[in-house]
């Protein structure tokens, strides 16, 4: 941390994450290129719902890294981070409700429709302020901030650890779902928020408003690699790693665990509340699903398949189970399940270390000699 | 089709078709009792035109013909052109919606397979194209977007659950294509690119309150639904209607319960409490779906019978009793535009066909199946008027389209998206059936903007040229919303 | 007792739907007035009146307009009409047949032979020519009151008992000369006083009775103390005047704030009706997931398989023993066990064995599992729910005190409990209990001792996944059976396995006990949503305080 800022960028990128990080920049560069510059009946062009799609996987590449950091790094199996997720998610909702203004069906120039339609006379105090596009992006950042803080405070200091913290993680995530599904809590109750109009005077279904987004969904993803790296690389995070192999044995020698178990939750939280927000411009709704225990319990799964504790793995994971899911729906709409279900029980018994892994067994083979240098491979639990 | 004149009469659409071509015979059977022909269904929403037999058998086969030739002509127009029309079917075949869904699916292809078998659509065999949406809100929107755009699909028909629908909208919208929805909602919506073949508020809640008010002769009544928009709506409706009609607050309970609630004993020992106050009671209940059966489990247990304290559900259909052993259940009772015990030919036909297409004898038809087979036909009717699949010359052709629905009577597509439906109130009967014992003397127009919610009671839809607008404010005279 | 000679007046609430409110009256006071002479001339001339009454009564029944059939009804106890009972019957088995234009009535027995209802003569009538007589709740309401008269002095008790009831509901003052000669006969003293309280309720609601007969009938309802007499007492408070009104109103009052204290005591059952359905639904979650350790998200589909066989098992019993319908669920609940246990067995062997020691992990592979075995379901079985039916010794419900127990959720609660012991007796009587707990605490040195603990890992994750199975069979009675069963009980199971303690049995039978009954004391504040809210908060918030569930285990075994 002491050296100086370019050497430590390019200590974060080690080969693997040069060919991620790459791979991003090719994508950022050719998506706009193919989508908006060649013209729609060329073979190459892109059609414009691939762009969306690719950007909904980008979003939870980003949210798979955010888990890979708490689960990979610190040993944290969180169940309940799609609660992160959706709370981004929500705050970037509220901005792009309130943008619609005066086009709702209703036309009440403050109150998004469902607050009219169910009667409600005046903004509720929730929702003050999220006309802002600067306040809504703080909130994105600060809500799930705040209740990881305040969850992980209570959780680290009680030191619940193992499957207890996993359950209470699912029941806090289980919880929000059931507050967000009630109409009375003012977010829209099971439709949630949806028929966006505007994002910062763009019109969200423009497509180069979706290309846009889609760069910005890279760039985020991109940066969100390279602080994960940044952390996992630095000091703090060799003690994180040390806490996930022996937490008893780095509390002995005198680290505060709960401090940077905390730290990490938190940041990790926020990623996913960002990822949270640029999905939601993008697939066009956000509602209480979104807190589905099982959408949290298939976000671990992703890390799982592209291989945890190597952040580059969470992300392919993620893109190739998401991948999967829609080519199967529209493929094998009857039994795209049976192909799910079998892909999660053969990567857990065939590739214990996900795809990643995988290619580093392979490469460890090859070169008899392991030259180390990549974050470890987590050990068995 | 013939000229379709918009009156206003305060805000209600009163679709005035001219009368010696299309009118509308009264669906009334014979032998039906208590009809009480004045009941006050939504003034201005009934086509009062009786007809006699002759003319509507007249009529049926001059429309067969008409539509014959003009299916003739443009089977010929587009002869040369090639390849298959393709119709997406977008309804989750997994998680927690598969339960309703998937039946509708299989009515889906069982018409397409039909309407192949008579020889296709402008000399195209239909395509169906199936996509799981696997009850994800998110990936409604997705598959829309990759039906639409990667299939291009003439027409979807799809969703069960009203989110999924408000996920897919701006899809349809933006990309301009065409969606049928065949399920009861709650209203307060009308889209260029959405046809709306369910029940709206007044087409299904309104008449059943009526009912027990007039013939059970009900004064406490309790609001039971699961917590979402649909039920949330309803019992606005039917809070304001009641107390239109001198129902006091105290003789209203309305209770909320989550999604999948198994656990029904507190709820009904309430209702039980609140039932016992001299007053005749009932239940008024928008409980969905995956809830119902522990709820009926629960009354059953719990000896509340339907002589006592009726319950009039608007969600429970031939589906959802297949699941339920309904002897203790008899008498309870549901509204719909449409039972499987419905006795006419036309039905018959179907279920019959439906039962031979699931290779199931036990095979159950219900309310939304009924509203694809009428979205398909329309869809079908107005391609071929059109002459082309074009998105824009469908939505125009579609208004006014009419064609017999499974109740002996006719369905018409209104400017508003919305179509004609008669009203059905049935009892459940020992064998997981209903038994009609009321049923309007007309058809109802399906009412989108409520007349009983402040914020929309001005609004009307017109989806015809030049109005075209989805939420026209009759006091303002403009277009978009209800705020001055 | 058919040939008491009694017309009456129709209550009311039995008329046809006036279309407008002044020709309703004009109708009530016309209709009310022919019936005041035709109960003149019933009394005078009876014979005449019977044989006119049974023809009004087979045209009203015939006529398939509701009010026709309502009024038919009413009129039928009185008409003497020898083959009412049959009539009744078979109208409310959806029996009764008639032809329209002919005026003639037939109602089928039990095996499809048709009868002439007016003369009960055999009828040479195909059914299938005929249009069945139709019933709605009013019908049903009238046919009810039908049957409690015509059946007052039925020589079965449970019968006469039922007739009492319905009486009771119906309070048809025309019924009271019926009573008043039925309890003269009645020798069981819980149908007396039923009978007595049907009287009370008939008098009470009687404006023209004595007023002392009255306050005394009131008296008898506050004595019976429960829902039904406050319905009664309420109504009649709410047109009476002076005395009559003070004393039911204050009678209500009383039995309102008896049924308050009740309400507690209610809550307690619901709860430990619901914990009981939660302990079930979590109790095989403790073996396999508090015990071996291994997070089994496919535990809610195996209660899903074990609701499944149930309905095989009917479905099997319907069609080719229907006598064992009755019985099935007892060849549900072993066969239960041994369909999941053998598929338990099966995901052990070929997928969790390689897992152990890894539990994040089973995690992942389980929850393939699950959805794998979901969309089999699917498959198969379709994903509509399938109906499952409650034997005759499982419905219905007795009182205790103020308290209406449901024989299915009481069977329920025992079942739960059985299941719970047997598991107990199991794991600490038996040797193979031993040898499992060996392998849990220690399994290398178990292996040292000789113990086969591949063996022991299958049999142990088939007993739970078999008692996941027997859940199945209770929940199958009171749930949806579909393949999202097992979805909607995986959060709570896993929640009360945490809240009780991982690896304690007895741990998740309290914790099991107690969020079922904190459930149903909140639901009534906060209702179900938020009730169930704060009831997650408190766990989140009880992990805090106890980081081990409510019954840790202690020692070395504690460090996962």
């Amino acid at each position: 941390m002491m050296e100086t800022r370019k050497p430590l960028l390019l200590s974060l990128i080690d080969t693997r994450g040069g060919i991620f990080l790459g791979l991003i920049a090719a994508a950022t560069i050719l998506v706009p290129v193919l989508a908006l510059m060649v013209p729609a009946n060329s073979a190459f062009a892109l059609p414009p719902y691939l762009v969306a799609l690719f950007g909904k996987y980008i979003c939870y590449a980003l949210l798979a890294i955010a888990l890979d950091l708490v689960w990979g790094y610190c040993g944290i199996l969180s169940l309940g981070h799609g609660a992160f997720f959706a709370l981004g998610g929500y705050a970037m909702g509220m901005y792009l409700m309130r943008q619609i203004g005066t086009r709702g069906v209703y036309a009440h120039p403050e109150l998004p429709d469902f607050m009219v339609f169910l009667n409600m006379k005046e903004l509720p105090i929730t929702w003050w302020g999220f006309q802002s596009f600067p306040y809504a992006m703080l909130m994105v950042l600060l809500i799930p901030g705040l209740l990881a803080f305040i969850f992980g405070f209570l959780a680290f200091r009680s030191r619940v650890t193992g499957v207890y913290l996993s359950i209470i993680t699912q029941a806090m995530t289980y919880a929000l779902l059931l507050a967000f599904f009630r109409n009375d809590m003012g977010f829209g109750g099971n439709n949630g928020l949806t028929d966006f109009k505007d994002i910062l005077g763009f019109n969200v279904q423009a497509k180069e408003t979706r290309v846009a987004l889609f760069v910005a969904s890279c760039i985020a993803l991109g940066a969100g690699y390279l602080i994960a790296r940044a952390v996992t690389e630095s000091k703090f995070g060799k003690v994180v790693i040390a806490i996930r192999d022996a937490e008893s044995r780095t509390r002995f020698l005198g680290y505060r665990v709960e401090t940077y178990k905390l730290a990490v939750f938190v940041l990790s939280a926020m990623m996913a509340g960002v990822a949270g927000a640029l999905y939601v411009p993008q697939v066009g709704i956000i509602n209480p699903g979104e807190f589905a225990p099982a959408n949290s319990i298939e976000a671990v799964i992703w890390v799982a398949v592209g291989g945890r504790g190597t952040l580059v793995g969470a992300a392919l994971g993620a893109i190739i189970v998401n991948w999967g899911k829609t080519f199967f729906t529209g493929a094998l709409p009857e039994y795209w399940l049976f192909a799910l279900g079998a892909l999660f029980v053969l990567v857990t018994l065939f590739l214990p270390k996900g795809v990643v892994g995988v290619i580093d067994q392979y490469k460890a083979r090859r070169a008899a000699t392991h030259k180390g240098g990549t974050a470890a491979a987590p050990a068995a639990e | 089709m013939r000229g379709v004149e918009l009156k206003r009469h305060g805000k209600a659409t009163r679709l005035a078709l001219a009368r010696p071509l299309h009118s509308f015979p009264h669906v009334l059977p014979d032998d039906c009792n208590t009809p009480a022909p004045d009941l006050p269904v939504q003034a201005g929403n009934i086509f009062e035109d009786a007809m006699s037999l002759t003319r509507r058998i007249m009529l049926r086969t001059a429309g067969a013909a008409l539509g014959g030739a003009l299916a003739f002509a443009s089977a010929s127009a587009f002869a040369q052109g090639a390849g298959t029309i393709k119709v997406g079917i977008l309804h989750s075949l997994s998680g927690t919606m598969a339960i309703s869904e998937t039946t509708l699916k299989d009515v889906m292809l069982m018409l397409i397979e039909e309407q192949n078998k008579k020889g296709g659509l402008l000399g195209k065999k239909l395509e169906p194209v199936v996509v799981d949406p696997a009850s994800n809100w998110p990936l409604f929107a997705e598959k829309a977007r990759e039906l639409i755009s990667k299939d291009k699909v003439s027409a979807t028909f799809g969703c069960w659950t009203s989110v999924s629908r408000k996920s897919v909208l701006p899809v349809f919208e933006e990309l301009n294509s065409i969606l049928f929805y065949p399920v009861q909602y709650e209203g307060e919506e009308s889209s260029k690119n959405i046809f709306y073949t369910g029940a709206a508020p007044n087409q299904q809640a309104i008449p059943a309150v009526d009912y027990l008010m007039e013939t059970e002769k009900v004064q406490r009544w309790v609001l039971a639904g699961t917590d979402y928009v649909y039920p949330r709506t309803t019992n606005k409706i039917l809070e304001a209607y009641l107390k239109s009609k001198g129902v006091k607050q105290e003789d209203i309970m309305i209770n909320y319960t989550p999604f999948g609630h198994s656990d029904w004993q507190t709820i009904v020992a309430d209702i039980k409490k609140f039932g016992s106050a001299g007053k005749k009671t009932a239940v008024v209940s928008t409980i969905n779906g995956d809830a119902n059966v522990p709820f009926y489990k629960e009354l059953g247990n719990a000896g509340v019978k339907a002589t006592d304290i009726p319950v009039v559900a608007f969600s429970v259909g031939e589906e959802e009793l297949a699941g339920i052993d309904t002897k203790p259940l008899v008498g309870h009772l549901a509204a719909w535009n449409y039972f499987q015990s419905v006795d006419n030919a036309d039905n018959k036909a179907f279920i019959e066909k439906w039962k031979a297409f699931t290779k199931n004898p036990k095979r159950v038809t219900n309310d939304p199946m009924e509203a694809h087979v009428i979205g398909f036909n329309m869809w079908v009717k107005a391609v071929e008027k059109a002459g082309t699949t074009d998105t824009e010359a469908v939505l125009d052709a579609m208004i006014g389209v009419s064609v017999p629905n499974l109740t002996g009577g006719y369905s018409t597509m209104m400017p508003n998206h919305h179509i004609t439906k008669p009203v059905l109130i049935g009892e459940v009967q020992a064998d997981g059936q209903f038994n009609t014992v009321w049923q309007t003397s007309g058809l109802v127009v399906g009412d989108e903007w409520s007349d009983y919610l402040e914020g929309s009671k001005d609004l009307i839809s017109d989806w015809r040229k030049p109005l075209s607008c989805g939420n026209f404010n009759v006091k303002t005279g403009k277009c978009g919303g209800a705020t001055k | 007792m058919n040939q008491l000679p009694r017309l009456r007046a129709p209550r009311a609430r039995a008329l046809p739907l006036p279309a407008n409110g002044a020709k309703g009256l004009v109708e009530i006071f016309s209709f009310a007035t022919a019936a005041f002479v035709l109960l003149l001339l019933a009394l005078f001339v009876a014979p005449q009146a019977r044989a006119q009454g049974e023809s009004t009564i087979i045209i009203g029944l015939s006529s398939d307009k509701f009010p026709e059939t309502e009024r038919a009804l009413n009129d039928l106890p009185g008409s003497g009409l020898a083959t009412a009972p049959q009539i009744v019957d078979a109208l409310a088995a959806n029996r009764l047949y008639f032809n329209g234009p002919a005026r003639k009535l037939y109602f089928a027995d039990e095996a499809g032979k048709m009868f002439d209802a007016a003369t009960g003569e055999p009828a040479d009538v195909m059914a299938s020519a005929l249009k069945k007589v139709r019933i709605n709740n009013a019908v049903r309401r009238s046919l009810d009151a039908a049957r409690g008269a015509l059946t007052l002095m039925s020589p079965d008790p449970a019968k006469r008992k039922a007739a009492a009831d319905s009486v009771f509901k119906s309070r048809d003052a025309s019924a009271l000369p019926l009573v008043e000669a039925a309890l003269e006969k009645e020798t069981i003293s819980a149908n007396k006083k039923i009978l007595e309280e049907a009287r009370a309720a008939i008098i009470a609601s009687d404006s023209g009775a004595p007023e002392v007969r009255r306050l005394e009938a009131v008296e008898v309802l506050k004595s019976r103390g429960d829902q039904d007499a406050v319905s009664v007492l309420t109504t009649i408070a709410s047109w009476s005047e002076g005395r009559v009104k003070a004393a039911a109103e204050s009678a209500s009052s009383v039995i309102q704030a008896k049924l308050a204290l009740w309400r507690n005591v209610q809550n307690i059952w619901y709860g430990l009706s619901l914990g009981s359905v939660l302990l079930l639904a979590a109790i095989g979650l403790a073996i396999t997931f508090g015990v071996m350790g291994i997070i089994n998200m496919a535990h809610g589909e195996m209660v899903m398989l074990g609701a499944y066989t149930t309905f095989a098992v009917q479905e099997w019993a319907r069609t080719s023993h229907p006598g064992l319908l009755n019985y099935s669920l007892f060849i549900a609940i072993p066969l239960a066990f041994l369909v999941t246990a053998a598929v338990g067995i099966l995901i052990e062997r070929v997928v969790i064995r390689f897992l152990y020691g890894r539990p994040l992990e089973t995690l992942l592979a389980t929850f393939g599992i699950s959805l794998i075995l979901q969309q089999a379901v699917r498959t198969i079985f379709g994903a509509n729910n399938r109906e499952v039916s409650a034997p005759s010794f499982m419905a219905g419900s007795f009182d205790f005190g103020s308290l209406q127990i449901g024989y299915g959720r009481m069977w329920i609660i025992v079942f739960a409990l059985a299941v719970f012991f047997a598991l107990q007796f199991v794991l600490r009587a038996t040797s193979f209990g031993l040898r499992m707990r060996a392998v849990t605490q220690n399994r290398r040195m178990a292996s040292s001792m000789g113990i086969d603990t591949n063996r022991i890992d299958a049999l142990a994750f088939g007993l739970g996944s078999g008692i996941a199975g027997m859940a199945g069979v209770a929940l199958s009675q009171i749930d949806n059976v579909s393949p999202n069963l097992g979805q909607s009980y995986i959060i709570d199971s896993f929640m009360v396995v945490v809240f009780g303690g991982v690896g304690n049995l007895w741990g998740t039978l309290l914790g099991a006990l107690t969020l079922g009954v904190a459930n149903k004391f909140l639901e009534p504040i906060a209702g179900a949503v938020l009730g169930k809210i704060l009831l997650l908060v408190f766990i989140i918030l009880f992990i805090q305080k106890r980081p081990r569930g409510l019954f840790a285990l202690k020692g070395r075994a504690v460090e996962a």
